[in-house]
């Protein structure tokens, strides 16, 4: 009996039952302490429009986790890289705008990972300098103003093609993990880099493709982004580090619904269970500065959940 | 032929030479040096008036007393990035409390950063989570806080905390702090433990090391004295915004970067880090400044100038896989 | 030479530093042979295997393969070139399904133009998995959901469905339940009945002498003998495997000193789990007291529980006057001292100077009112590292440069600066040359004369015999045997217990 639980607990549709839980339980608790103003079908399709957003950015993320590698430049890098889309937008129309976001993330991504592949530091820290690098540069390109999508480029903008668009990158992301070797291979260097090694695995090769493969998702977090607030300011001071955050939470649900086999539906929902919980206190009254003390709190009991290190583990 | 060998000899003495121990540890003053005359010269000697010179010193003032605690947190090879928003929150708590009494205040702040390094210690001792994922999540948390309370205006402190904002009393405070700091590495086991989780966690643990206790109480030190830091700050800026310590803590790790400090932490850290460090991060920025370089480019030549050191100075042979 | 040979190894050596773990050992293997490789601890047989198949590199010697000389850099290409092999440790990957783990570094056959067919992948793995008998396997699965027998069963699939003209099995059965096994040895007689060949590597010998056709031994590194399984009995393998000169010289001479009746620490009832299982003895002044048996038998970690290291421990640890020792500060702080197996982890800081960790666990003594003064602990350093002799430029030089025994005299340097009573020394000889040896015996038996207490644990026999007062023998965590010293004990009478 027992044992039918445990295999019953490893199966992907405990994973999916769990994450529906969540999400009932967050609507349930709002829904009943402001009925009015949570939750309507208006609503939730808002809440689900701001969160695919970064779930993007937490789908690209994943292969960076996954590997036991982190990156601080991915909030500089939806700014740079949709301020050279919108740039280029104004020339070449919709080619330019896609094309400039996923190029200039991809390009940047390959600049991070042959960077931080030959210098041989810690991925935290080579992701910190070149925060800085991007966010000064993302200042130059765009002039020092305010760069605003023209209304004609404004597809991504809303449903469908804010969904469209992500739902095509939720996909590609099915596709690499599963019918790829690049999921393979991040999880396995994940799992042991000597032994990965071992098997052949290039793993200086999979980091880069790793570090590429997100900020091409970047680069779809920045079109999404910009079509969204339809505005985009470059700044200095390191004002970006807040953006890698809520694409990281999603990724967080992904990580530790790993064992499921369900990543990327736990990164979709975990962002919108998040999203939920964000809009259900501004619907409380509470002002919107609450943000981040939520998404810290969200944050900090998810790792606290899913990432402890085991007994007697050297933890930094 | 010979010619050849005694050049690659040379060579090879050289690279040995950049790559050992003496040069990554001599690195950080030769920057200095090096940062000094390039500046000197290219501002025609302005960086070094007695006025620029004072301006300057009254810029790293509280960045210095942080730099203290945060030294501790990266001597064991962890990472805080709660500064900036305990500086925030201290300082609210600072400026309400300055309407009673100034003693209060500072134990308040100091009280409040004490607290919240509690809680970060906390998480990351007890659940083992990585320090940075912890303290990135505080960070948030108490970056919202601040935001909270300063949402409608700007809190302001009272006349007499500002009455304060004396030279003499910021030197004091900053030279008394680095100095019991100083004593209390070098001096007492404190250094020793620290130094010993840094270098070998495990190792330390089997010599009878707290190691979790050394780990907490560091995060509480990081945190008390930021929010002694938060006093200094508000007797300085008189009232609190949003933005109060935006981003000190990216701050304070790339002076103590460029101060020598390995990330890794451990037995190759020195007290002078935190000094070097962050005076070449004030010389740099005001000598940028001076130079009237726009935001943007002072924070681009800092990047680089940040990623060249670490790739510099940092001890690979602690690490065993890089992530 | 043979012409019949698959697999010749000439001239094979390996040193890990001042261990010469592999000592110039020559093989030929024969097609449809399977091959024992036994011998104690330490004898080199899975270094020899590990070189084989491309995780450790070649310290030198070839191996040559169906007449092709062998140069393998890594795991898969020795599964290229027609070896495999199954790890006593976990060898699959977690995070991954079990289809990836099975076609780990070869997925080309199911990758085209970079899209991999996941559905053929699994297909081919279930196949697999069902030809094995393992049907309940599920190869789309993640292989978190299953245990470690089940993974162990996959890493054997893994091995084995490339058809390697050699397959090497590293003490892989002691993982397994019967069921397990005997699925082993199924695929054992099929490579064999295949023309293939099987290194058997295992220290259950009952089970070497009925599913192999010649046993090759290794002593120390060096190759002893071959033999026909058929040949021989149990007791001959035990012979061939221990027959060394002990060199008496090291150790204690002296035979029927009576221990002391007092007792200095009494263990009870001790477990941890999936460790040790209801361990109780007591420990007498003045005495020396060896704990032996084969690598996972326990014994390590029951050094970890006297020092109060172990993670839920349950049972009482106790010392003379009734103090509880139930955590390392408060074990140093009553005078027991430890030295782990695992010195580079556990013993020492690596990365830190002698001194420093020659001070660190007495830097209570050492302080003054809580005042520490740098040069009263170089001082202290600098007396005990002298003291034990240790190799060096200076107390300021760095652990990391010194070699495995120097290492060793650093960590005993500062026990015995810590003057510590109870000194639980796990494998103090481990990977340390004969003179060092030399020393640390002689350093144990002056310490026995002051009357202080020392537990042993380790993994060489003859150490323990020439050594101890007392022998308890372990096995799958409980203690299996006691033996009292005596010049007439032999190493088969402990083997005996162990296996």
């Amino acid at each position: 009996m027992s044992q039918r639980m445990e295999k019953l607990k490893r199966s992907k549709y405990y994973g999916l039952v769990l994450l529906a839980v969540m999400v009932l339980v967050v609507y349930g608790v709002f829904k009943i302490l402001t009925p009015h103003n949570f939750g309507s079908i208006n609503n939730l399709s808002s809440y689900l429009q701001s969160s695919i957003i970064y779930s993007v950015g937490g789908c690209g993320l994943y292969f960076i986790v996954v590997m036991g590698l982190f990156d601080f430049a991915v909030g500089s890098n939806v700014v740079l890289s949709s301020i050279v889309g919108v740039i280029l937008s104004q020339k070449f129309g919709y080619v330019g705008f896609v094309l400039g976001c996923l190029g200039c993330g991809t390009l940047l991504g390959l600049l991070i990972g042959m960077l931080y592949n030959q210098l041989n530091v810690p991925s935290m820290i080579v992701t910190v300098g070149v925060m800085l690098v991007f966010e000064s540069v993302a200042v130059f390109v765009a002039g020092g103003d305010k760069q605003t999508l023209d209304p004609a480029y404004r597809f991504f903008s809303g449903a469908p093609g804010n969904y469209i668009l992500a739902v095509l990158a939720f996909l590609l992301m099915y596709f690499i993990l599963n019918y790829t070797r690049i999921g393979t291979y991040c999880a396995a260097i994940g799992s042991n880099e000597f032994t990965a090694r071992n098997m052949g695995i290039n793993v200086k090769k999979y980091k880069l493709i790793g570090f590429m493969l997100l900020h091409f998702f970047v680069g779809v977090m920045a079109i999404l982004s910009v079509s969204y607030g339809t505005t985009m300011t470059a700044l200095t001071g390191m004002s970006t580090m807040s953006r890698n955050f809520q694409p990281l939470m999603g990724t967080f649900f992904g990580v530790a619904f790993r064992k499921y086999g369900v990543p990327i539906t736990a990164i979709v929902v975990g962002e919108f269970i998040i999203s939920m919980i964000f809009s259900g206190f501004v619907a409380l009254g509470a002002p919107t500065t609450i943000q981040n003390v939520v998404t810290g709190a969200a944050l900090l009991i998810i790792v606290t959940l899913t990432a402890r290190g085991g007994k007697g583990s050297v933890v930094k | 032929m010979e010619k050849t060998k005694t050049k690659d000899n040379e060579q090879s003495k050289l690279r040995a030479f950049l790559t050992g121990d003496t040069f990554k540890a001599l690195l950080p003053l030769i920057g200095f040096a090096i940062i000094i005359i390039v500046l000197n010269i290219m501002t025609q000697g302005k960086i070094l008036t007695p006025k620029k010179l004072r301006l300057l010193l009254s810029q790293i003032y509280y960045p210095t007393i942080v730099a203290v605690g945060v030294f501790f947190v990266m001597t064991l090879g962890s990472i805080d990035f709660t500064e900036g928003s305990t500086l925030g929150v201290a300082s609210l708590v600072v400026s309400a409390l300055s309407f009673y009494s100034i003693p209060l205040a500072i134990l308040g702040g100091i009280l409040c950063g004490a607290a919240i390094g509690a809680i970060n210690g906390f998480f990351h001792v007890k659940f083992k989570l990585q320090s940075f994922i912890v303290t990135i999540c505080t960070m948030y948390l108490f970056r919202g806080v601040c935001a909270y309370f300063t949402t409608e205006t700007a809190v302001p402190a009272s006349a007499a905390i500002k009455a304060l904002d004396i030279n003499e009393l910021k030197i004091g405070i900053t030279l008394a702090v680095l100095i019991v700091a100083f004593f209390l590495f070098k001096f007492t086991r404190i250094g020793n433990d620290v130094k010993a989780v840094g270098a070998g966690e495990t190792a330390a643990r089997f010599s009878g090391v707290h190691t979790d206790r050394v780990k907490f109480l560091a995060f509480v030190a990081a945190g008390a004295l930021t929010g002694l830091a938060a006093f200094v700050n508000v007797i300085k800026v008189g009232s609190i915004t949003a933005t109060a310590g935006n981003q000190l803590e990216t701050q304070i790790l790339i002076s103590l970067v460029l101060g020598g400090l390995p990330i890794t932490g451990g037995a190759k850290v020195r007290f002078s880090n935190i000094v070097v460090g962050t005076l070449m991060y004030a010389v740099l920025n005001s000598g940028l400044s001076i130079l009237g370089y726009d935001p943007q480019t002072q924070q681009l030549i800092k990047g680089v100038i940040f990623l060249i050191f670490v790739a510099l100075t940092i001890d690979r042979k602690a690490l065993k896989v890089i992530k | 030479m043979d012409k019949k040979a698959l697999l010749v190894a000439e001239h094979i050596d390996k040193r890990f530093g001042m261990t010469h773990a592999v000592n110039d050992v020559s093989l030929t293997i024969a097609p449809g042979e399977v091959r024992a490789l036994i011998g104690e601890n330490g004898s080199g047989k899975s270094t020899f295997c590990q070189m084989l198949c491309g995780i450790y590199t070649i310290g030198g010697g070839t191996f040559t393969l169906d007449g092709q000389q062998l140069h393998i850099k890594n795991q898969v290409e020795a599964n290229d070139a027609g070896i495999s092999i199954i790890v006593q440790e976990m060898g699959t990957l977690s995070g991954l399904t079990v289809a990836e783990n099975i076609y780990l570094g070869h997925e080309t056959p199911f990758v085209h133009m970079g899209v991999k067919d996941t559905r053929a992948m699994n297909r081919e793995a279930q196949k697999l998995l069902d030809e094995y008998g393992f049907g309940r396997i599920k190869a789309g699965a993640m292989i978190d959901r299953y245990n470690f027998e089940d993974r162990k069963l996959v890493e054997i699939v893994k091995a084995t469905y490339t058809k390697p003209k050699i397959l090497v099995i590293d003490e892989t059965t002691t993982a397994l339940s019967q069921n397990g096994r005997l699925e082993l040895y199924k695929i054992m007689d099929a490579v064999r009945a295949d023309g293939r060949s099987v290194i058997f590597i295992s220290h259950d010998l009952g089970e070497v002498l009925t599913h192999s056709d010649t046993v090759s031994i290794l002593r120390d590194g060096e190759y002893i003998d071959t033999v026909n399984a058929a040949d021989v009995t149990e007791d001959d393998l035990k012979r061939l495997m221990v027959g060394r000169e002990i060199g008496t010289a090291y150790y204690r001479t002296d035979y029927g000193t009576p221990i002391s009746g007092e007792v200095v620490l009494k263990v009870s009832g001790v477990s941890v789990p999936g460790e040790i299982n209801d361990v109780s003895f007591e420990l007498h002044r003045g005495e020396i007291l060896g704990f032996g048996g084969l690598s996972e038998c326990g014994m390590h970690e029951v050094g970890k529980a006297i020092f109060g290291a172990s993670w839920d421990r349950k049972g009482s640890v106790t010392l003379a006057d009734g103090t509880a020792i139930d955590s390392i500060p408060t074990a140093i702080k009553h005078s027991i001292a430890y030295t782990s197996k695992d010195r580079d982890n556990e013993s020492i800081i690596i990365n830190e100077s002698i001194r420093n960790n020659v001070v660190l666990p007495s830097l209570d003594d050492l302080a003054n009112r809580g005042l520490l003064s740098g040069r009263k602990l170089t001082r202290f350093a600098q007396q005990f590292a002298e003291q034990m002799q240790t190799k060096m430029q200076g107390v300021n030089q760095f652990v990391s440069d010194l070699s495995g025994g120097n290492k060793q005299k650093v960590v005993l340097a500062r026990w015995i600066g810590k003057n510590s009573d109870i000194l639980v020394l796990d494998s103090p000889t481990r990977g340390i040359d004969v003179k060092v040896k030399q020393a640390i015996y002689a350093l144990m038996a002056e310490m026995k004369k002051q009357g202080k207490s020392i537990i042993m644990i380790s993994e060489e026999i003859p150490e323990l015999l020439g050594m101890s007062d007392r022998i308890f023998v372990m096995k799958d965590g409980r203690i299996n045997g006691e033996f009292l010293r005596d010049p007439g004990l032999s190493e088969e009478d402990l083997i005996a217990k162990m296996v």
